[in-house]
């Protein structure tokens, strides 16, 4: 019993990384129309970043979140600034850009620092109920970022300009709302919660080249799981799908532990083509 | 057709002809790679050129058919001509049997839903030990038993097995997409609401060019596994269908040669550049973003261009 | 106006293919250079591995140049080609037939997946080019072995007798469990080490597997916890190893299961990565026991590296095959090997010598001593 409790928080941890990385994804895609795989490759820019402003800067550890972020959103903005506004309504041109830009800094970032592994100092110490402080401390700004950014989409001027373009984006543009600007705007939150992502896992875990890859996978899942423009529904999906991966790779087998994803992705799109939240 | 594209075409197939006779073992090793993914990204662009749906997984059908052939030839003693076309059937099946309710998810969403299938299949060969060997790879695969006196252990022998199958391949989808069917494809890619209006079963044709897209790598993958008589996983991850995507599209989805011309000149690339070893795929990614930049429609659009059509 | 961000990132993108292009072109070769090839993953997620293998080779290529090697009364200098695998087959059967094709290399070092060995070794035989592999632990590659493939390091199948006894000698285990790497390596580990713990009565109780880049190890150690083997071995990347022993430690598995690590947990990496504190106490395989301190300092001044046994196996591969050539005094690749076969090196960790015995063919013995991690130090038990 003990087990299962520490197997569904670690999981919840787990599930609330893919659902910060997922929820920029998912209001990038809602706007744009791109499946943005550059995101993965932002979280790791953002972590090596942060990590050399913490070791060598001897910056807090808060700030290298901040200026993980702003990493995040700048790198975000020029990409869609020179890349993806030139293919404006033609996806796949788009779609095969962030895939080139995704293995482009992989390598980069291989090619500059190495593949060799390299570990955050421990900002925190200590823990609580069998998980450390610093594991919590994911969680606790993981759900600050997500009230944020609901508070943003849904109060303020721009994010209900996001919203109505993200409904119909011609309809948009005839009430004047500057799509340009909405497109930036959103990229740079979008990279920003990537950046954001990938600063708060690396104290826990490892900073390499490849450690977008699979944050970058499942995080797509959960866009499509949860189906576009609900802040909520890339929530619960995102969390579900870690406490789901846990338990099966807990309890099944831990071969395919990343093999899950696709199970339930393909259990749900068959019954529910446009996921589990999705409008019409 | 125009004549002087009937003409590159002969012309280079007398060169590829040729190419055995005076190239080193490494260049033949080269090409024959490169003819294979040849008969991959001309499959491909059957699906994602001439049809529409964008599809990561590839080189999970290449690794099926592989390990489908290396598996029949070895557990069963069957020959390879023996097990070339049932690879070939097999794949299709299955092909089929996934492609019928996955191809009911549209755009995006089937694009990472085929990029989470080919990540499954490359977990199914690694982790089933028993059947595949998993990572530990499979060994001892025979080359095709000689037929009319021709010993296929050689590589070159395996160069004129692989030309042969690829031209044969390539003529067989040019005339597909020149048919009927081809042109009921074109339409899906058009308008698909269109097309299902003027009576065209568009979720037929779909699973249809899915299948036979699939079925073709597969019989490519049978090629590679008695060529290359050792298989691992890894040979068949998703770098391998990015890489299929990546050649198709700087080649030009959508043409049949493109492809074809992609795979060469990708091919080409990597190897040029295999000296650098770090920066490889960073130059291969930043001449995808060239090509994107001038003309999405790849090196064919670019050769269209310069002879001044459209 | 509206062209000039397109004509920019034009140039920017072909200015940087250019500037890489040009840094990586290797200069005109001298007449009197040996050519060696190198072939290892430099890219993906094994790029650890030939980053550090490159290391060592750079080492013992500065020593060999400064001195040079004598053929005959004239003196040659060797350059290394390396080419990048990726860990793919494919790939590195393309590195070994460019390397002796069109390179005309007269020996090969590599490669360090041991699915790329397997790829390759038959390939040695077939252009009769001698080739010493860095790592690669999975039994097969030289057993039953090819005429032109040598190994230094102990393959998984010997590692597992010499070390199974110590480690159950300091444990004294009724039960194992295992969290390994869902690779080659990783299976060849706990396929040896489980049929060798079984004939000392030790049963296997909780096996586990990870793919490569996993971050994040606590399911499989909560089950660990569950289970509660006396020992548990965690075989994969440095990287991988430090995050299991820290959340090992975190969601408390160290109170009942002790840890022992593959060699790679024997690192002086994992120290930096995991901390002093999470290592405490736990045991690994070490491929080095204790290396000279000029030779570590020597690694770190010039990377800013700690020392890895890939390293050592590089510097000692290149430094064997420079012996073979000028013993063999020809640049005759067959001559090559038959004076590898000869070889009779101390390195830096043991003595090299290629033998054939019990189904090996080409494979050194050498025997892995046992490290225990206590106070941020790293001392051999045995």
């Amino acid at each position: 019993m003990d087990t299962l409790l520490l197997q569904i928080g670690n999981g919840l941890i787990i599930g609330s990384i893919y659902a910060l990385v997922a929820l920029g994804i998912n209001v990038i895609w809602s706007i744009a129309d791109v499946p943005d795989f550059s995101q993965g490759a932002i979280f790791v820019v953002s972590a090596y970043i942060s990590y050399f402003a913490v070791t060598l800067a001897k910056i807090p550890y808060v700030l290298a979140l901040v200026l993980g972020m702003c990493v995040g959103s700048f790198m975000a903005f020029i990409f869609e600034r020179f890349l993806y506004r030139r293919w404006r309504g033609a996806g796949r041109v788009q779609l095969l850009c962030a895939i080139a830009l995704f293995f482009l800094w992989t390598n980069v970032v291989n090619a500059l620092w190495t593949a060799k592994a390299k570990m955050f100092p421990a900002y925190l110490k200590g823990s609580m109920f069998g998980f450390s402080y610093m594991r919590i401390a994911v969680v606790v700004v993981a759900a600050i970022l997500f009230v944020l950014v609901y508070l943003f989409i849904m109060k303020t001027k721009i994010g209900k300009a996001i919203r109505a373009a993200s409904q119909e984006s011609e309809a948009a543009q005839v009430l004047g709302i500057n799509i340009n600007t909405v497109n930036s705007v959103v990229f740079m939150l979008g990279g920003a919660l990537s950046g954001a992502a990938g600063v708060l896992v690396s104290p826990l875990y490892a900073i390499f080249p490849t450690m977008g890859d699979l944050p970058l996978l499942k995080a797509l899942v959960v866009v499509i799981l949860g189906g576009f423009g609900t802040v909520g529904g890339v929530l619960i999906c995102g969390l579900g799908l870690g406490v789901l991966e846990t338990l099966g790779a807990g309890y099944l087998s831990s071969a395919y532990q990343h093999g899950y994803a696709f199970v339930i992705l393909i259990i749900v799109l068959t019954f529910l083509p446009k996921g589990l939240f999705g409008k019409v | 057709m125009f004549v002087a594209s009937r003409i590159a075409i002969a012309v280079s197939i007398i060169i590829l002809i040729f190419i055995p006779q005076f190239a080193s073992n490494y260049v033949i090793y080269v090409v024959i790679l490169a003819m294979l993914f040849a008969i991959l990204t001309a499959s491909y662009d059957l699906l994602t050129g001439y049809t529409g749906p964008l599809s990561f997984c590839h080189a999970a059908f290449y690794g099926l058919g592989a390990y489908t052939s290396a598996l029949l030839t070895l557990r069963t003693g069957m020959s390879f001509w023996q097990a070339f076309p049932i690879t070939g059937i097999w794949v299709f099946l299955f092909a089929a049997a996934v492609g019928y309710p996955a191809l009911k998810i549209r755009g995006h969403y089937f694009a990472v839903t085929t990029f989470f299938f080919g990540h499954f299949v490359y977990l199914f060969l690694l982790n089933s030990r028993k059947l595949t060997n998993g990572p530990l790879g499979l060994r001892g695969i025979r080359p095709p038993d000689s037929i009319l006196g021709i010993d296929f252990s050689s590589i070159t022998a395996s160069y004129y097995l692989v030309l042969f199958f690829g031209v044969l391949i390539v003529g067989f989808l040019h005339l597909l997409v020149k048919s009927r069917i081809g042109r009921s494809l074109v339409s899906i890619r058009e308008n698909e609401d269109l097309a299902e209006s003027i009576g065209i079963n568009t979720s037929f044709y779909k699973v249809l060019a899915f299948s036979i897209s699939a079925g073709l790598a597969g019989l490519a993958g049978s090629l590679f596994a008695h060529f290359f008589r050792f298989l691992h996983p890894t040979d068949f991850a998703w770098m391998i269908s990015e890489m299929i995507v990546i050649m198709a599209l700087v080649g030009g989805l959508g043409t049949l040669f493109g492809p074809i011309i992609g795979a060469g000149v990708v091919k080409f690339f990597l190897e040029l550049v295999r000296p650098a070893p770090e920066l490889r795929f960073i130059l291969l990614s930043i001449m995808l973003i060239l090509v994107l930049l001038f003309e999405p429609k790849g090196l064919v659009g670019i050769i269209r261009r310069i002879r001044g059509e459209k | 106006m509206k062209k000039l961000p397109k004509l920019l990132l034009v140039i920017v993108l072909v200015g940087a293919m250019v500037v890489l292009g040009l840094s990586s072109s290797t200069l005109a070769a001298d007449p009197k250079v040996i050519k060696i090839g190198y072939t290892a993953p430099f890219t993906g997620a094994g790029a650890e591995y030939g980053t550090n293998g490159w290391r060592g080779i750079q080492l013992a290529l500065e020593e060999v140049n400064k001195k040079g090697i004598t053929i005959k009364g004239e003196p040659y200098k060797i350059e290394i080609i390396r080419y990048d695998s990726i860990c793919t087959p494919t790939e590195a059967v393309a590195n070994v037939r460019k390397l002796a094709m069109e390179d005309k290399v007269v020996a090969i070092l590599g490669d360090h997946c041991s699915s790329c060995c397997m790829a390759i070794a038959p390939l040695c035989d077939e252009f009769k080019i001698p080739a010493v592999t860095i790592e690669c632990a999975a039994d097969s590659v030289t057993k039953p072995g090819h005429e032109f493939y040598f190994r230094m390091r102990p393959s998984m199948g010997l590692m597992a007798p010499l070390g199974i006894p110590r480690i159950v000698k300091i444990f004294n285990p009724k039960t194992a469990g295992f969290i390994n790497i869902n690779d080659d390596y990783g299976h060849s580990f706990r396929d040896s080490f489980k049929a060798e713990l079984a004939k000392h009565g030790v049963e296997t109780v909780v096996e586990e597997d990870f793919e490569r880049g996993t971050t994040d190890f606590t399911v499989y150690l909560t089950k660990i916890k569950r289970v509660k083997p006396d020992v548990a071995f965690y075989v994969g990347a440095i990287s991988e190893g430090a995050l299991i022993v820290k959340q090992a430690r975190e969601i408390g598995v160290t109170d009942q299961t002790a840890l022992f690590g593959a060699e790679e947990m024997a690192e002086m990496e994992l120290l930096s990565l995991a901390g002093a504190e999470a290592i405490e106490g736990t045991y690994a395989l070490a491929l080095w026991g204790s290396v000279d301190p000029a030779f570590a300092k020597r690694v770190m001044d010039r990377f800013n590296a700690p020392m890895h046994y890939a390293i050592i196996f590089g510097y000692d591969a290149l430094h064997v095959v420079a012996k073979a050539i000028e013993s063999a005094q020809s640049l005759d690749p067959v001559k090559i090997k038959d004076a590898l076969k000869k070889t009779d090196y101390q390195g830096l960790e043991g003595h090299v010598k290629f033998e054939s015995f019990e189904g090996y063919k080409n494979q050194g013995r050498f025997v892995p001593s046992i490290v225990k991690w206590v106070s941020g130090q790293r001392t051999v038990v045995e």
